[in-house]
Protein backbone atom coordinates (compact mmCIF):
# COMPACT_ATOMS: atom_id res chain seq x y z
CA UNK A 1 0.00 0.00 0.00
CA UNK A 2 1.04 3.70 -0.33
CA UNK A 3 0.01 6.71 -0.01
CA UNK A 4 0.86 10.62 -0.05
CA UNK A 5 0.14 13.17 2.91
CA UNK A 6 0.36 16.64 3.60
CA UNK A 7 3.72 17.53 5.76
CA UNK A 8 1.94 18.60 8.65
CA UNK A 9 1.21 16.86 11.76
CA UNK A 10 -2.65 17.35 11.78
CA UNK A 11 -1.86 14.25 8.31
CA UNK A 12 -1.63 11.74 11.43
CA UNK A 13 -5.50 11.09 11.52
CA UNK A 14 -5.14 10.34 8.24
CA UNK A 15 -2.36 8.49 8.20
CA UNK A 16 -3.65 6.51 11.34
CA UNK A 17 -7.19 5.47 8.87
CA UNK A 18 -4.28 4.22 6.28
CA UNK A 19 -2.15 2.07 8.16
CA UNK A 20 -5.77 0.90 9.88
CA UNK A 21 -6.64 -0.88 7.01
CA UNK A 22 -3.26 -2.27 6.17
CA UNK A 23 -3.34 -3.84 9.33
CA UNK A 24 -6.47 -4.94 9.24
CA UNK A 25 -6.16 -6.80 5.64
CA UNK A 26 -2.87 -8.15 7.39
CA UNK A 27 -4.73 -9.26 10.43
CA UNK A 28 -2.24 -7.62 12.38
CA UNK A 29 -2.67 -8.09 16.19
CA UNK A 30 -3.17 -5.19 18.16
CA UNK A 31 0.37 -4.85 19.60
CA UNK A 32 1.88 -5.04 16.27
CA UNK A 33 -0.51 -2.04 14.93
CA UNK A 34 0.51 0.00 17.88
CA UNK A 35 4.39 -0.51 16.26
CA UNK A 36 3.20 0.22 12.96
CA UNK A 37 1.42 3.52 14.21
CA UNK A 38 4.47 4.77 16.24
CA UNK A 39 7.53 4.33 13.36
CA UNK A 40 5.20 5.87 11.26
CA UNK A 41 4.48 8.54 13.28
CA UNK A 42 7.93 9.31 14.88
CA UNK A 43 9.38 9.25 10.80
CA UNK A 44 6.73 11.62 9.17
CA UNK A 45 7.03 14.10 12.05
CA UNK A 46 10.89 13.98 11.88
CA UNK A 47 10.70 14.49 8.23
CA UNK A 48 7.68 17.66 8.88
CA UNK A 49 10.08 19.01 11.59
CA UNK A 50 13.81 18.83 10.48
CA UNK A 51 13.78 18.50 6.24
CA UNK A 52 13.35 22.07 4.70
CA UNK A 53 13.18 22.32 1.52
CA UNK A 54 10.75 21.89 -1.09
CA UNK A 55 7.13 21.18 0.84
CA UNK A 56 6.10 18.31 -1.37
CA UNK A 57 3.89 15.56 0.56
CA UNK A 58 5.34 12.67 1.93
CA UNK A 59 5.09 9.41 0.45
CA UNK A 60 4.35 6.34 2.95
CA UNK A 61 5.03 2.88 1.68
CA UNK A 62 3.84 -0.35 3.56
CA UNK A 63 4.48 -3.75 2.24
CA UNK A 64 4.72 -7.17 4.16
CA UNK A 65 7.14 -9.91 2.48
CA UNK A 66 8.90 -13.05 3.64
CA UNK A 67 8.10 -12.56 7.46
CA UNK A 68 9.11 -8.49 7.33
CA UNK A 69 7.07 -5.39 7.18
CA UNK A 70 8.66 -3.01 5.21
CA UNK A 71 7.81 1.03 6.38
CA UNK A 72 9.15 3.33 3.82
CA UNK A 73 9.08 7.53 3.65
CA UNK A 74 9.80 9.40 0.80
CA UNK A 75 10.25 13.00 1.00
CA UNK A 76 11.19 14.83 -2.38
CA UNK A 77 13.25 18.23 -3.04
CA UNK A 78 14.01 18.44 0.37
CA UNK A 79 17.46 19.78 1.94
CA UNK A 80 20.17 16.90 3.08
CA UNK A 81 19.62 16.15 6.76
CA UNK A 82 21.47 13.74 9.02
CA UNK A 83 19.95 11.96 11.33
CA UNK A 84 23.09 11.62 13.53
CA UNK A 85 22.76 15.17 14.68
CA UNK A 86 19.55 13.65 16.74
CA UNK A 87 20.45 14.01 20.39
CA UNK A 88 21.20 10.53 22.37
CA UNK A 89 18.52 9.64 24.68
CA UNK A 90 20.45 8.30 28.22
CA UNK A 91 17.50 6.51 30.15
CA UNK A 92 19.62 6.39 33.27
CA UNK A 93 19.81 9.85 33.65
CA UNK A 94 17.63 11.35 36.51
CA UNK A 95 14.66 13.48 35.44
CA UNK A 96 16.54 16.69 35.76
CA UNK A 97 18.59 15.58 33.04
CA UNK A 98 16.63 14.07 30.91
CA UNK A 99 15.49 15.51 27.22
CA UNK A 100 12.52 15.30 25.23
CA UNK A 101 14.86 15.65 22.00
CA UNK A 102 15.39 12.09 20.24
CA UNK A 103 13.14 9.51 21.68
CA UNK A 104 11.12 9.04 19.34
CA UNK A 105 13.75 8.27 16.83
CA UNK A 106 15.17 5.94 20.27
CA UNK A 107 11.96 4.34 20.54
CA UNK A 108 11.66 3.35 16.47
CA UNK A 109 15.07 1.93 16.36
CA UNK A 110 14.25 -0.44 19.62
CA UNK A 111 11.30 -1.40 17.58
CA UNK A 112 12.52 -2.22 13.94
CA UNK A 113 15.55 -4.62 13.02
CA UNK A 114 16.79 -2.21 10.43
CA UNK A 115 16.70 1.55 10.08
CA UNK A 116 18.20 3.45 6.56
CA UNK A 117 18.45 6.72 5.78
CA UNK A 118 19.00 7.29 1.82
CA UNK A 119 19.76 10.95 0.28
CA UNK A 120 19.84 11.45 -3.59
CA UNK A 121 18.78 13.27 -5.93
CA UNK A 122 17.35 15.74 -3.11
CA UNK A 123 15.34 12.97 -1.90
CA UNK A 124 15.32 11.35 1.21
CA UNK A 125 14.66 8.09 2.27
CA UNK A 126 13.98 6.40 4.94
CA UNK A 127 13.31 2.67 5.35
CA UNK A 128 12.59 0.64 8.51
CA UNK A 129 12.23 -3.21 8.09
CA UNK A 130 10.73 -5.09 11.09
CA UNK A 131 10.94 -8.77 11.48
CA UNK A 132 7.45 -9.97 12.19
CA UNK A 133 7.91 -12.58 14.37
CA UNK A 134 10.18 -10.62 16.84
CA UNK A 135 8.28 -9.07 20.32
CA UNK A 136 6.58 -5.94 19.73
CA UNK A 137 5.26 -3.28 21.73
CA UNK B 1 -9.59 11.19 17.64
CA UNK B 2 -8.31 13.05 21.48
CA UNK B 3 -9.87 14.43 24.74
CA UNK B 4 -8.68 15.37 27.95
CA UNK B 5 -11.04 15.85 30.82
CA UNK B 6 -9.72 17.07 33.75
CA UNK B 7 -11.94 17.04 37.58
CA UNK B 8 -10.11 18.39 40.16
CA UNK B 9 -6.26 16.66 40.23
CA UNK B 10 -7.42 13.94 38.32
CA UNK B 11 -6.88 14.14 34.27
CA UNK B 12 -8.85 11.48 32.09
CA UNK B 13 -6.89 10.97 29.03
CA UNK B 14 -9.33 9.15 26.02
CA UNK B 15 -8.22 8.26 22.57
CA UNK B 16 -5.24 8.81 20.77
CA UNK B 17 -2.31 11.08 21.68
CA UNK B 18 0.03 11.97 19.24
CA UNK B 19 1.95 14.34 18.03
CA UNK B 20 -0.92 16.66 16.10
CA UNK B 21 -2.82 16.88 19.66
CA UNK B 22 0.04 17.16 22.10
CA UNK B 23 -1.26 20.82 22.54
CA UNK B 24 -4.48 19.67 23.96
CA UNK B 25 -3.41 17.58 25.99
CA UNK B 26 -0.38 20.50 27.29
CA UNK B 27 -3.51 23.06 28.01
CA UNK B 28 -5.02 20.41 30.49
CA UNK B 29 -2.60 19.56 32.17
CA UNK B 30 -0.99 22.78 32.85
CA UNK B 31 -3.75 23.61 34.87
CA UNK B 32 -2.60 20.91 37.50
CA UNK B 33 -0.97 22.82 40.29
CA UNK B 34 0.92 20.81 42.67
CA UNK B 35 0.05 17.07 42.45
CA UNK B 36 -2.17 15.19 39.91
CA UNK B 37 -3.86 12.01 38.29
CA UNK B 38 -3.06 11.19 35.10
CA UNK B 39 -5.97 8.09 33.97
CA UNK B 40 -4.94 6.31 31.11
CA UNK B 41 -7.74 3.93 31.56
CA UNK B 42 -9.38 5.04 27.76
CA UNK B 43 -5.98 6.48 26.13
CA UNK B 44 -5.22 3.82 23.27
CA UNK B 45 -1.49 5.12 21.82
CA UNK B 46 1.16 7.77 23.39
CA UNK B 47 4.22 8.55 21.26
CA UNK B 48 7.09 10.34 21.86
CA UNK B 49 5.86 13.79 21.50
CA UNK B 50 3.25 12.63 24.66
CA UNK B 51 5.61 11.39 26.44
CA UNK B 52 7.78 14.43 25.66
CA UNK B 53 5.26 16.69 27.18
CA UNK B 54 4.49 14.74 30.11
CA UNK B 55 8.27 14.82 31.02
CA UNK B 56 8.04 18.77 31.02
CA UNK B 57 4.92 18.68 33.30
CA UNK B 58 6.45 16.32 35.52
CA UNK B 59 9.64 18.63 36.05
CA UNK B 60 7.67 21.52 36.54
CA UNK B 61 5.52 19.85 39.15
CA UNK B 62 8.79 18.61 40.70
CA UNK B 63 9.83 22.36 41.08
CA UNK B 64 6.92 23.22 43.40
CA UNK B 65 6.79 19.88 45.33
CA UNK B 66 4.37 18.19 43.46
CA UNK B 67 4.86 14.59 41.37
CA UNK B 68 2.25 13.11 38.40
CA UNK B 69 0.93 9.97 39.39
CA UNK B 70 0.30 7.93 36.36
CA UNK B 71 -2.81 4.99 36.26
CA UNK B 72 -4.76 2.55 34.31
CA UNK B 73 -1.98 2.47 31.47
CA UNK B 74 -2.81 -1.04 29.09
CA UNK B 75 0.14 -2.78 28.06
CA UNK B 76 1.46 -1.33 24.93
CA UNK B 77 1.34 2.17 26.14
CA UNK B 78 3.10 1.02 29.55
CA UNK B 79 6.03 -1.10 27.41
CA UNK B 80 6.30 2.62 25.66
CA UNK B 81 6.78 3.95 28.98
CA UNK B 82 9.52 1.07 29.98
CA UNK B 83 11.53 1.38 26.71
CA UNK B 84 11.68 4.82 26.99
CA UNK B 85 12.80 4.57 30.97
CA UNK B 86 10.04 6.52 31.95
CA UNK B 87 8.86 4.01 34.21
CA UNK B 88 11.87 4.94 36.30
CA UNK B 89 11.13 9.06 36.91
CA UNK B 90 6.92 8.52 37.18
CA UNK B 91 4.86 7.01 39.40
CA UNK B 92 2.31 4.34 37.10
CA UNK B 93 0.27 2.08 39.00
Amino acid sequence: MEKSFERDFRSLGDIFAFTDIFVEVHGFEESLRYAVNLVIEELFTNMVKYNTGGGHPIEIRITVRDGHLRIELIDDDVDPWDPAQVPEVKLDRPIEERRAGGLGLYLVRAIVDELTYEYKNRQMKVTAIKNLERQNV
Amino acid sequence: MFEARLAGDRLQLIGRLDASQVEVAREAMNRLNASGVIDFGELEYISSAGLGMLLGIQKRLMESGGTLKLINMNRHIREIFRMAGFDRIFVIE
